[in-house]
């Protein structure tokens, strides 16, 4: 499975070669920073090779369609991967890329935190009230045994005796 | 008058001892000051008494012993239908009493005014020759006896120191008070027949006419002499010359009977039940027919006598009688052959001996229970060897028909309860019962005593000894350390009771306990089964319930007054059936309330308020939620909290995802814009 795969991966990169070797070129130089995103994320969601390869191909884009709708040529492709500006904006887009990758996770987990611990304030006020107005025989009966739980006050017992 | 005279029902506190006066059903007085002891009774004190509505009639007060059973429904049928022959029975109340400082019975009676019979023969004012006998003395106690025995009773307190002279002339003599005591609890031996005498005075059974018609026989030899001729002979003494001799010989002694009432007294004296003159017999004889004449027959002799107990014992009836006091001796005895031989030869025992030795057989056979004990044995054969005496078991001689008398007395005394509740609950009765049927309905005692056994079994409030104590004693009061000293006999007096009771009673301690429990379920006669059975629940808040069902019914069936202190006294202690309810709300709201019921005095309010079906089915279902909601949040809250840095991991890996998201579209659209500028 694995062989069909790359022989057939080889099979359209050596057609590719043939039919367009500028755009192969650009790209494969181009995309490198994308490429050692790729190698060295070994998560499953594959997160930062989707962050950094796609802003990384935001950068490469604008040239390939200088070589796709101007001069295809070897010649052209080897001047843009020789221009330090074309170069600085493929790799710059990639580095926007990693700073997105690297900066915006804790400051969602921070969110999140924030919006769970508020989360839990308002459960816990729940089940307050609701051994306030029901008693402490609720966590025996919930079957909880009461672990991590804020009791009442005990404020209302035997008032019956007040009454007569 | 010198003191005002107490309303019996207004009195909330115990007055201090001292003379004073109460009103009965606020028409009879009773003055506590002015004692008539001439009139007294062994168990009731006579007092000077009057009508208020007819000062004419002469009354006097009888005002019983606190804790004495009383004989209630013979007082409601003497009230109900008088009769001639006897003192009439005016009224009678369960009041307060303040020379003794405790509410008790008083039973008002016609005024005897020629005072008591013995006392004017003894002093000379009055005279009884043989001729005045039958129609001054026979004829009215007969009267009297046969009025007594269409009531379907027995007087049981014949004897002579209880005849009177109703009239000054001393013309009309009548039977005294029996109201006062259990049926033969104060007739001395003589007076008692032979098989009744044997038993303890408390423990001589209800009786019928049949002892009666004994005790007139032998008050009639003491009318007669004079005196009685036997004064000086008591106790064992005087039984065993009666077994030995027959009644009519040891009572009559060698007194100067006159000819003419030999044949009546050889008649009501006769120590056989069977062959005793009834009424007809003796009406009969008043009328003029002849009897077919009956002679003394003595009980069977041996021909030598058998040494037991410091007495030389010719019949086996004294030997059952001292076997019974004397247990470890007894069976020795018994398993002695030279009993055995007496009894055949000098006796004349044969099949007797047969059946002890039956007896002492199966004691061996059941060493190791109870049939085998001593005590059992000796109860066994003496009930073999007095077919028609008592149930002897370990020193104790009782009646079936005088037990609930005889336990009374003994709780009363704090005696010796052990053995009564033992003749029940090892089923002492049923040989007892198995020897006489010829003479007793043994099925329906057998179910009663059963019935007997199954509450004595129950340790329920409600069961128990003092079940037995209150449906064996329709008499006697309640036993109740709250309510003891108000003398309650009726079921319609125990709320008022309880509610004065609420006046000094500890708060934390409950109205209904065992004793009222009981009281209760032997003189309502309503189903209340359901209410002991929440009462005896061992959780805390139904058996306040139950309580509280209890006495609400009461009140409300009934139709009680007010009891303002008893609703108070409940309400104190209903805590637990508050509590019973989840909702703090709604306990708060129950406690708020009970003020307001307590100022009206409803048990049956009270009830409604705390045991409101539809409330608790709400509280019930509000629980259910809240324990669910508790349940769902404490899983919402494990969730987020996980476990060690899972949010913080799950906080970054949903970042990362942002990122890689905001990425791929930033690049989609920048690379589609791009695209179509440049077709553009």
């Amino acid at each position: 499975m694995n062989m069909r795969v790359i022989i057939w991966g080889l099979l359209i990169f050596a057609l590719l070669l043939i039919v367009a070797l500028p755009t192969v070129m650009l790209v494969a130089f181009g995309m490198l920073p994308g490429l050692v995103a790729m190698i060295i994320d070994r998560t499953e969601e594959r997160s930062a090779t989707f962050c950094v390869g796609g802003l990384n191909f935001c950068g490469v884009f604008p040239y390939l369609m200088d070589l796709w709708f101007g001069d295809h040529s070897l010649g052209q492709a080897i001047g843009q991967l020789t221009d330090v500006f074309a170069l600085a904006v493929m790799y710059g887009g990639a580095c926007m890329g990693w700073m997105l990758y690297l900066s915006l996770p804790p400051v969602i987990a921070s969110f999140i935190q924030v919006m769970s611990e508020r989360r839990l304030q308002q459960l816990r006020k729940t089940q307050r009230d609701i051994l306030d107005e029901w008693g402490d025989e609720v966590i025996t009966d919930a079957d909880l045994g009461g672990d991590g739980l804020v009791l009442p006050q005990q404020d209302d017992q035997n008032v019956a005796a007040e009454a007569a | 008058m010198a003191e005002e005279p107490f309303d019996a029902d207004e009195i909330e506190e115990p007055a201090p001892v001292r003379g004073g006066s109460v009103v009965l059903r606020e028409r009879f007085l009773v003055n506590g000051g002015k004692p008539l002891p001439e009139l007294d009774s062994p168990n009731a004190k006579a007092f000077m008494a009057e009508d208020r509505h007819d000062l004419s009639r002469n009354l006097f007060a009888l005002v019983c012993t606190p804790g004495i059973p009383l004989r209630t429904p013979e007082i409601k049928k003497f009230k109900t239908t008088p009769g001639s022959g006897l003192l009439e029975l005016v009224e009678w109340e369960s009041v307060f009493w303040p020379i003794i400082g405790q509410r008790t019975m008083i039973v008002i009676y016609e005024r005897p005014m020629g005072g008591r019979v013995m006392d004017r023969i003894k002093s000379g004012q009055a005279r009884i020759t043989e001729y005045d006998i039958p129609r001054k003395v026979i004829q009215p106690i007969v009267d009297g006896l046969r009025h007594v025995k269409t009531l379907n009773t027995a007087h049981r307190a014949l004897r002579p120191d209880n005849l009177f002279f109703l009239d000054e002339d001393l013309q009309e003599i009548v039977l005294g008070d029996c109201v006062t005591a259990p049926e033969g609890f104060d007739q001395p031996l003589m007076y008692e027949p032979l098989e009744r005498a044997l038993a303890s005075p408390a423990g001589r059974g209800v009786g019928s006419t049949t002892d009666d018609m004994y005790a007139l026989g032998a008050s009639l030899v003491v009318l007669t002499v004079g005196s009685n001729p036997i004064e000086r002979m008591k106790g064992e003494d005087l039984l065993f010359r009666r077994t030995n001799l027959g009644s009519y010989a040891a009572v009559c002694g060698n007194a100067r009977i006159p000819m003419s009432l030999l044949e009546p007294l050889r008649g009501l004296l006769s120590d056989s039940a069977n062959e005793r003159w009834g009424i007809d017999e003796i009406s009969n004889w008043l009328n003029g027919l002849k009897q077919t004449p009956q002679q003394k027959k003595p009980a069977r002799k041996g021909e030598t006598p058998l040494r037991f107990g410091g007495r030389d014992h010719t019949n086996v009836r004294t030997l059952a009688h001292a076997f019974n006091r004397q247990i470890p001796e007894a069976v020795k005895t018994l398993k002695d052959e030279t009993f055995h031989a007496w009894l055949k030869r000098s006796a004349g025992e044969g099949d007797l001996s047969d059946t002890l030795k039956g007896y002492v057989d199966t004691a061996n056979f059941h060493k190791e229970n109870h049939q085998g004990t001593d005590e059992y044995l000796v109860a066994r054969c003496c009930a073999a060897m007095d077919p028609h005496g008592p149930i002897r078991f370990k020193g104790v001689s009782v009646y079936l028909d005088g037990f609930g008398p005889m336990l009374a007395m003994e709780i009363i005394r704090n005696g010796n309860i052990q053995v009564l509740t033992e003749i029940i609950n090892r089923e002492i009765y049923q040989f007892w019962i198995s020897d006489r049927t010829s003479f007793l309905d043994s099925i329906e005692i057998g179910q009663q005593y059963a019935q007997m056994k199954a509450w004595l079994s129950s340790k329920e409030a409600g069961q128990g000894l003092e079940r037995c104590l209150y449906e064996l004693n329709a008499g006697l009061a309640c036993q109740s350390p709250h309510i003891i000293e108000d003398g309650i006999i009726f079921i319609d007096d125990l709320l008022p009771a309880l509610d004065r009771a609420a006046n000094h009673a500890d708060g934390h301690s409950k109205p209904v306990d065992r004793h009222v429990a009981a009281f209760i379920a032997a003189r309502f006669n309503e189903d209340i089964l359901p209410h002991l059975r929440a009462l005896a629940a061992p959780k805390e808040s139904t058996a306040v319930i139950g309580m509280l069902s209890l006495l609400a019914f009461l009140q409300w069936k009934l139709k009680g007054a007010p009891v303002y202190g008893l609703t108070s006294w409940v309400g104190g202690l209903l805590g637990p059936a508050i509590n019973a309810y989840h909702s703090r709300t709604t306990r708060r709201e129950l406690e708020k309330e009970i003020p307001r019921l307590v100022r009206r005095g409803s048990l049956p309010d009270m009830f409604d308020l705390i045991d409101n079906a539809e409330k608790r089915a709400e509280d019930q279902d509000g629980y259910a939620d809240a324990v669910e909601e508790y349940s769902a949040c404490s899983r919402e809250i494990t969730d987020i909290e996980g476990s060690g840095n899972e949010l913080q991991e799950k906080a970054e890996r949903t970042g990362q995802r942002t990122a890689a998201t905001i990425s791929i579209i930033t690049t989609m659209i920048a690379v589609t814009i791009m695209f179509i500028s440049e077709i553009l």
